[in-house]
């Protein structure tokens, strides 16, 4: 049973890490080497990963979708989707979808002579649902080398630490006040009850055996 | 703008709750403050009045008043954050 707890502890603590990880920002370093357009089937259930940018789209089963394509320093290949937040979650109220697109445009730069950019997004890339990281800001960097800070992470996430450890302190003081005590007490008298019970029980044997032949 | 709207309730319902709840919680902390106050000053007079002054002091205070916050703090947010991400 003590294993069950902390599979079931985990698991929650897991869901938590993989929700964060999923909503908030991250940035890469790249090399925009293309933008596209494609039309997106959007009537699965992974739909989830995609945005609702409008009130119309929620209804709508296929529309078509921006992708930023970038390079990494390494090498590697990272596509971004480009979609309006709106007012939806992740709560980005990202609204400049075509701006961006037309930053991601000026920004495209050959191998030869690389332009280097920071692409904050949030979400997940997995070829196998097919899903995309959603972009939310370029800006230029220097280089290819440059150290990014994730201040807004660890802001967030120091707020979000403390206002759990709050709660936490505040709920187990509050157990060991109110509830504690009151279960201990029905402890106290259930043991009682049963004591009562086992001694009743004796005399009730005691006085069946007195008729038991010798 | 449908969405703009759920967004208003949601976050209004949330606010509320957790100004509903703020407001108990810290009023409870006062009374027990009051009441803790009143054993270390050498219990003078009587501890049920005492407590039901300093309460009504509590409901006018600026700190009390500060659990507003809740209400007004997410929209300025809201607002820094779409100013960030579409226009800078």
């Amino acid at each position: 049973m003590r294993y069950v707890k902390w599979v079931i502890i985990g698991l929650f603590w897991l869901c938590v890490a993989a929700f964060l990880h999923y909503t908030l920002p991250q940035r890469d370093i790249v090399r925009i080497v293309n933008t596209y357009e494609e039309r997106q089937e959007l009537n699965d259930w992974t739909r989830i990963f995609w945005s609702r940018p409008d009130d119309q789209s929620a209804t709508i089963i296929n529309r078509d979708v921006q992708f930023i394509q970038g390079v990494t320093p390494e090498g590697r290949p990272k596509v971004y989707r480009n979609e309006d937040t709106s007012w939806s979650w992740p709560p980005y109220f990202k609204f400049d979808t075509a701006n961006l697109y037309t930053e991601a445009n000026d920004a495209i730069s050959t191998k030869d002579t690389p332009e280097w950019v920071a692409i904050t997004h949030y979400g997940w890339r997995n070829e196998f649902l097919s899903i995309f990281p959603n972009a939310v800001a370029i800006k230029p960097v220097a280089g290819p080398d440059v150290r990014l800070i994730p201040w807004f992470n660890i802001i967030v996430l120091t707020l979000l630490a403390a206002l759990v450890w709050a709660i936490w302190v505040r709920w187990r003081r509050f157990r060991q006040r109110r509830i504690d005590p009151v279960i201990e007490d029905v402890e106290d008298s259930l043991y009682a009850a049963g004591e009562a019970i086992e001694e009743r029980r004796g005399r009730l044997r005691r006085w069946l055996d007195s008729w038991k032949s010798k | 703008m449908f969405g703009l709207l759920r967004l208003v309730v949601v976050l209004l319902v949330l606010q509320t709750v957790t100004y509903i709840g703020l407001s108990l919680y810290s009023r409870a902390v006062r009374r027990g403050k009051l009441a803790r106050w009143w054993e270390e000053k050498g219990k003078t007079g009587d501890k049920e009045a005492f407590v039901a002054r300093g309460l009504k002091a509590y409901d006018k205070s600026f700190r009390r008043k500060l659990i507003l916050g809740v209400y007004f703090v997410p929209w300025v947010l809201i607002a820094v954050l779409i100013y960030i991400v579409n226009f800078k």
